[in-house]
């Protein structure tokens, strides 16, 4: 074509198509291994069940007994609301939602008094969530308490009730 | 010995092989339509690979379904992802599954012999805007409870048969967790058996048959003269790789820069948000319902669209019947306006639908 | 002879008399059942004259009496009769002598309807006797006959002043429920219109002065209806919520004197009793908390108070305009970092919600930002000590929680784009893929061709 030697050309030109081909295969496979990584990838990651377990609206794990010693208490997350899982001084494991009915602060655990406080304006409930003093018009929301697994190591599970 | 002569020894996979070696595809300059199709089938099966992964962690229960579409974006891996992409995937089945039937309808395609096809096809989008319904309400959100209110409230303006619709519909009078249950088990059950039975009837009539050539194209071919054919392994199944691949890419886009929003759980006893409306889709019917006087000849005026949107489906389902001078191979003037006016129907009503208040 | 089934002249007479006799069975029966419907008695009271008299007379000042104590009443239920509070002979069919004043035939002599000081001692007879009262209700107090004598009431009946309240006006005489009954008309929700029966009747209270010499109001009911005590009360179910007797006293009602208001509200609103006895206003306001809260209008606060300038409650003490004025500079400080720290939380709330939208889990921050709120609540306490200085640092540690949430909330949106890079790259790859098929499809077509075509270069 160009004035080069036809007999060589052929051969050249068959040589070239070879190695464009070959790269091509090549540049192909590694096109489609990527691109099938690039989706295996995340479809094997999202069958791997996640660390919350599952939605947290019904129940969620609050804590675990050897945590809590008696006549104590811990706050605990409940969807995106606080709880508060108390352990009475004869053992018992109750929970409630942290939110005082007033205005929304999040109560506490007095283990002077065995009661729950609110450091906001004074409000205390008993240990049944019912209000003893100061300005809650009501009581706090009680929670269904299961524990899951043997002794000192079991989990407490709180739910909605 | 490799795989396939494996197989040939205890299968007999000759006709597979002719099949294979002989499968052509026509060449000539209308041949991009053809890759609609297999572009609409391809997000078919992304959506049924994304539904199932979906369906791990997905609860169909009022008290649950917003939670666990909650779980999935924000606490599994890569759950953003599949969510988005099964939500975007949706809408561009749905859209693509059209521009394949107006291109079918434009390319006069649904001529004698391939009306079966189109009835197939016909029957697969209503399916498609079936599935389209149902999912949307998946997610237990403010929009789409309201949204699937006013649906099954206009399947109930059919006349006779629409009040005892609206409750096999909605399980009920109202819109519940129980028409949460049905809906769900609609799409992904009852709606991916028939559909799939549907697919693989559209598919092989179309492999029996061999891709349509349009009649302009048709009739500029000279007595004995045959079109040149494309193989149709490898060549033209790699282009419609090719496209699929491009589709990933806009769906990956898609999802990366337009996540589908979560929105705010249904509360049943809430106020209907104002301009509610249903997606895209289906924005023309309702925008057109919305605009018809509300009693017209002393006939309810939902009532009356709904009837002649319900003739006008059934007519679509028959045109290849209807369609007599395309059936004999002439040209089909009325039909291809008809389509045309169908087109630009649907496209201005869609956005006027859209930027009404 | 005429037949005997025949109407004969002279036959009706039977035939009425068997028709009267009927009739007069039916009003019988129909007067006796009426009676007892009417009655509704569970135990009819044992000595019944009073009863069967008075329930007969025209007169319904007579009447209602029986009928109210025949029903719901808590004495009668315990088993007390008309005479052991008014005397009187019960077995006595006569007037007279059931009306005996003497003593001579009734165990105690009557004393008709009692009235005033009279009244008083009807009722504490029995109510003020802790041994009697023990067998019926232990917990019960007996000294309400001593506190009331030290309510203005009980100084004005001793002066001779007939037209205050006594026992019968607040719990009535016959039909006196349990103050726990619902229906009884010193039952907390329907305390404040019982006292509302002659404190805002205007005629009623015409001539009586407060202790400066103005008239005696009369819109405080009006005011408290508008007060979120009474809608606690009412519409909140809060029991606990106070009524006029929570603040005025009981049968010891007076008005809560000027300097003891603050120890009034303070019995329930302990925390901010205690930072406004600490503060500088404590010595100077007259009227403690009324002074900016008012006494029975009593409306949610709002940050909107707090201001030197209308609408706020500091004026006209404290002058907006004028630069010199400290107070009005404190108060204008503490709203606006009271009000940042709210817009602020707002802000972080919504970029919360923004972010939870588009797919990332922010409950944690949620969480966290409403400790941010508990400190905007206890800012708003500590604002009663008036002291910027103590309210700054709550605030400031408010401020510090947002802006933790908000570093969060970065690092969400981090995740976020993080998400968009690592797209990018997947597009990249497929990309390559793409351009790589393309160029393999263009080869084997090319291929193809020279199949059919061989190159004639060959």
């Amino acid at each position: 074509m160009l004035g080069t030697d036809k007999a060589s050309l052929p051969v050249a030109a068959d040589a070239t198509e070879f190695d464009r081909r070959r790269f091509l295969d090549a540049l192909l496979t590694v096109g489609f291994v990527s691109t099938a990584a690039a989706i295996a990838y995340p479809v094997g990651r999202y069958l791997v069940p996640p660390a919350s377990g599952e939605a947290a609206t019904e129940s969620v794990v609050a804590a675990r007994v050897k945590t809590l010693r008696p006549n104590s208490a811990a706050i605990f997350k409940f969807g995106s609301k606080p709880g508060i899982v108390v352990r009475t001084a004869d053992g018992e494991v109750r929970a409630f939602s942290a939110v005082c009915s007033h205005l929304d602060c999040t109560v506490q655990f007095k283990s002077d008094t065995s009661q729950l406080w609110c450091a906001c304006h004074n409000g205390t409930y008993d240990l049944g969530g019912n209000v003893v003093s100061g300005p809650p018009p009501r009581g706090l929301e009680k929670f269904i308490v299961n524990l899951r697994g043997e002794g000192d190591d079991a989990e407490i599970v709180v739910s909605r009730a | 010995m490799n795989v396939i002569d494996w197989v040939d020894e205890r299968l007999d996979l000759t006709e597979v092989r002719h099949f294979v070696a002989e499968k052509g595809v026509p060449v000539h300059a209308q041949k991009i339509w053809y890759y609609l199709g297999g572009m609409t089938l391809f997000l078919f099966g992304v959506q049924v690979f994304t539904g199932i992964l979906l369906l791990l962690y997905y609860r169909p229960s009022a008290a649950e379904a917003y939670e666990s579409v909650q779980f999935i974006v924000t606490q599994v891996q890569f759950g953003w992802l599949i969510r988005n992409v099964h939500s975007w995937s949706a809408n561009l089945l749905i859209g693509l599954a059209f521009a394949h039937f107006f291109s079918v309808f434009f390319l006069k395609s649904y001529r004698k012999p391939r009306e079966l096809t189109w009835v197939s096809g016909m029957l697969l989008l209503f399916l498609m805007l079936g599935f389209g319904f149902s999912g949307y309400l998946l997610p237990w959100n403010e929009l789409s409870f309201f949204a699937t209110k006013v649906g099954t409230g206009i399947a109930g303006a059919v006349p006779v048969i629409g009040h005892f619709s609206l409750r096999l519909l909605r399980s009920g009078d109202d819109v519940t967790g129980a028409t949460l249950s049905r809906f769900y088990g609609l799409h992904v059950a009852v709606l991916p058996a028939i559909a799939s039975a549907l697919v693989a009837l559209h598919l092989l009539f179309v492999q029996r048959q061999g891709m349509s050539v349009p009649p302009a194209v048709e009739k500029r071919l000279k007595p004995g003269e045959r079109l040149p054919q494309m193989p149709f392994f490898p060549n033209y199944i790699l282009r419609d790789v090719l496209a699929w691949y491009v589709v990933i890419a806009v769906l990956a886009a898609l999802a990366a820069f337009y996540p589908w929003e979560l929105g705010t759980k249904a509360d049943p006893f809430a106020v209907v948000p104002p301009g509610i409306r249903p997606e895209w889709y289906f924005l023309a019917m309702f925008h057109t319902l919305k605009l018809v006087p509300s009693h017209v000849l002393g006939i309810e005026g939902e009532r009356l669209g709904v009837v002649v949107f319900g003739i006008a489906a059934l007519f679509l389902v028959l045109v290849p019947f209807v369609d007599r001078r395309a059936s004999r191979g002439e040209s089909s003037r009325f039909f291809t306006v008809l389509a045309a006016a169908g087109l630009i129907y649907l496209v201005t009503f869609t956005i006027i639908g859209h930027y009404a208040k | 002879m005429q037949p005997t089934n025949r109407v004969q002249p002279g036959d009706r007479a039977p035939r009425t008399a068997v028709r009267q006799k009927v009739l007069a069975l039916a009003i019988g029966l129909f007067v006796l059942v009426g009676s007892r419907a009417s009655a509704a008695q569970e135990t009819p009271p044992r000595g019944n004259s009073c009863v069967s008299c008075h329930s007969t007379q025209l007169d319904q000042r007579l009447v209602n009496p029986t009928r109210l104590f025949g029903g719901q009443d808590v004495h009668r239920e315990k088993g007390f009769e008309c005479v052991d509070c008014h005397g009187g002979s019960p077995a006595s069919p006569d007037k007279a002598s059931a009306h005996d004043a003497s003593g001579r035939i009734a165990a105690m002599a009557f004393r008709g309807k009692p009235a005033g000081q009279a009244l008083i001692a009807t009722c504490a007879r029995c109510h003020s006797d802790a041994e009697l009262m023990r067998s019926y209700a232990p917990k019960q107090r007996v000294d309400q006959a001593t506190e009331y004598a030290a309510s203005v009431h009980g100084k004005r009946l001793a002066a001779g002043d007939t037209k205050v309240a006594t026992c019968a006006s607040c719990h009535g005489a016959h039909g006196i429920r349990l103050v726990s009954d619902a229906r009884s008309p010193v039952f907390p929700t329907n305390v404040a219109g019982t006292c509302a029966t002659c404190h805002a009747d205007e005629k009623r209270m015409a001539g009586y002065t407060l202790a400066d010499g103005s008239p005696l109001p009369t819109h405080q009911f009006n005011d408290y209806r508008t007060s979120i005590h009474y809608n606690a009360l009412t519409k909140g179910n809060d029991l606990a919520a106070p009524t006029c007797n929570d603040c005025h006293g009981n049968h010891g009602a007076a008005p809560p004197n000027v300097g003891a208001v603050a120890n009034v509200c303070g019995t329930c609103h302990a925390v901010f009793a205690q930072k406004f006895a600490a503060s500088v206003h404590q010595p100077i306001f007259d009227k403690g908390c009324v002074e900016c809260h008012n006494n029975h209008a009593v409306v949610k606060p709002s940050d909107q108070m707090l201001s030197a300038a209308a609408p706020g409650v500091c004026q006209p003490c404290h002058n907006g305009d004028d630069k010199t004025d400290k107070g009005a500079a404190a108060a204008g400080g503490m709203r606006a970092g009271m009000e940042r720290l709210k817009d602020e939380i707002d802000r972080s709330g919504a970029l919360l919600a923004g972010l939870q939208n588009a797919g990332i889990a922010v409950s944690d921050q949620q969480l966290a930002l409403r400790e941010a709120g508990s400190k905007l609540t206890l800012a708003r306490t500590e604002m009663h000590g008036f002291d910027p200085a103590l309210v700054a640092p709550i605030l400031g540690d408010g401020m510090k929680i947002v802006a933790a949430v908000d570093r969060a909330g970065q690092a969400g949106r981090a995740e976020l784009s993080f998400r968009r890079r690592g797209l990018f790259l997947s597009l990249g790859a497929i990309l390559i893929f793409v351009v790589a098929l393309g160029l393999k499809v263009r080869q084997i077509d090319r291929r193809d061709h020279e199949r059919q075509a061989p190159s004639a270069t060959v």
